[in-house]
């Protein structure tokens, strides 16, 4: 891949530009008006709660006890969440939270494939603020969980001093444990989801505009290399298919591990 | 968290670990460092930031070691 870039830095005469920050940027669709902060990725984001919402209505209304193929496939991404996550992960009364998690995984499901969905073809959560909602709303959910269980100053004690530590060790230990809840698994929820997302776009930009670039230039040489490219770019879709999904899963999965943690007794 | 013991039983419990570690390396390291920088910001020197990194890496590797080494 980068041998590519440089055989076309070195022969191209305008130059190939490679995709960057800049194509993460996008402008305002209704310039000077008030609604110019409406942009691409809020619009996806609304259209994919819309979906959500569609998907998750219509595949409950009917409740046939013998599912036809639409409530199967809806049935199938709740009890996958139901029994893979709620209830492995958090135990007995996992079924409060079972709404959070399989609305988490189907909005972030559906955000994520947007940008391999052709005409939209851009990863929502790839924009650090959508993410870093999201996790903040886990982040409520397990703080929330664990004060009402052990108090406010019940909680953050059973986070700083879990037992069975020598005692001089607990003033060094401290911080660390305060930091890694209350900064650390936020942040790494959020960044890690962006990071791949905004990986895979990159990814996915440089196969194909590399491409097309080179299957429009002058040389012949990259004219016949041009189709590898875009071959790659095919392959690299459907690789970005099963990220999307399991980095969706995997969100999913941390903010449950997270719950129940503020939800048993011992740290 | 504990291993073993009354509370919700734990399949991913691997998967956790994997995660787990990498929180608490980079805790350690924001933790300390973090309050060295303040030390150093506080009373205008250069020393603690360096030596706070590295107490927070090494009490990092021992919480990774005292949640999911023993077993």
């Amino acid at each position: 891949m980068s041998s590519t870039v440089l055989a076309l830095t070195h022969t191209a005469d305008p130059g190939f530009e490679p995709p960057g920050i800049a194509d993460f940027n996008f402008p305002p669709i209704f310039p000077d008006t008030p609604f110019d902060f409406v942009t691409k990725p809020l619009l996806a984001s609304v259209l994919a709660a819309i979906i959500v919402f569609v998907f998750f209505t219509l595949g409950a209304r009917k409740g046939a006890l013998v599912p036809g193929r639409f409530q199967f496939a809806v049935e199938s991404v709740y009890t996958f969440i139901r029994n893979g996550i709620a209830r492995d992960v958090i135990g007995h009364d996992f079924a409060k939270y079972v709404p959070y998690l399989v609305t988490v995984f189907a909005f972030i499901s559906v955000n994520n494939l947007f940008g391999i969905i052709p005409l939209i073809q851009f990863p929502t959560l790839a924009r650090f603020g959508f993410p870093l909602v999201l996790a903040i709303c886990s982040w409520l959910i397990y703080l929330g969980i664990g004060i009402r269980r052990a108090g406010f100053f019940g909680y953050f004690k059973s986070i700083m001093f879990p037992p069975g530590l020598p005692v001089f060790i607990y003033p060094l230990l401290a911080p660390i444990e305060l930091i890694q809840v209350l900064v650390v698994r936020p942040f790494s929820l959020a960044l890690r989801l962006t990071a791949n997302m905004f990986a895979g776009h990159i990814l996915l930009l440089l196969f194909t505009l590399g491409g097309t670039y080179m299957l429009t230039n002058e040389s012949l040489v990259l004219k016949l290399l041009a189709p590898f490219s875009l071959a790659g770019a095919i392959g690299l879709t459907s690789f970005e298919a099963f990220i999307e999904v399991l980095q969706a899963y995997i969100f999913t999965l941390l903010s449950a591990l997270y719950i129940a943690e503020a939800m048993s007794d011992e740290h | 968290m504990a291993q073993e013991g009354p509370g919700p039983k734990r399949k991913d419990q691997d998967s956790e670990a994997a995660w787990g570690v990498v929180g608490y390396l980079v805790s350690g390291l924001v933790a300390w460092g973090g309050l060295g920088a303040i030390a150093d910001h506080y009373f205008d020197t250069s020393l603690f930031f360096p030596i706070g990194l590295a107490l927070g890496a090494g009490l990092g590797l021992y919480l990774v070691w005292v949640r999911y080494g023993k077993s």
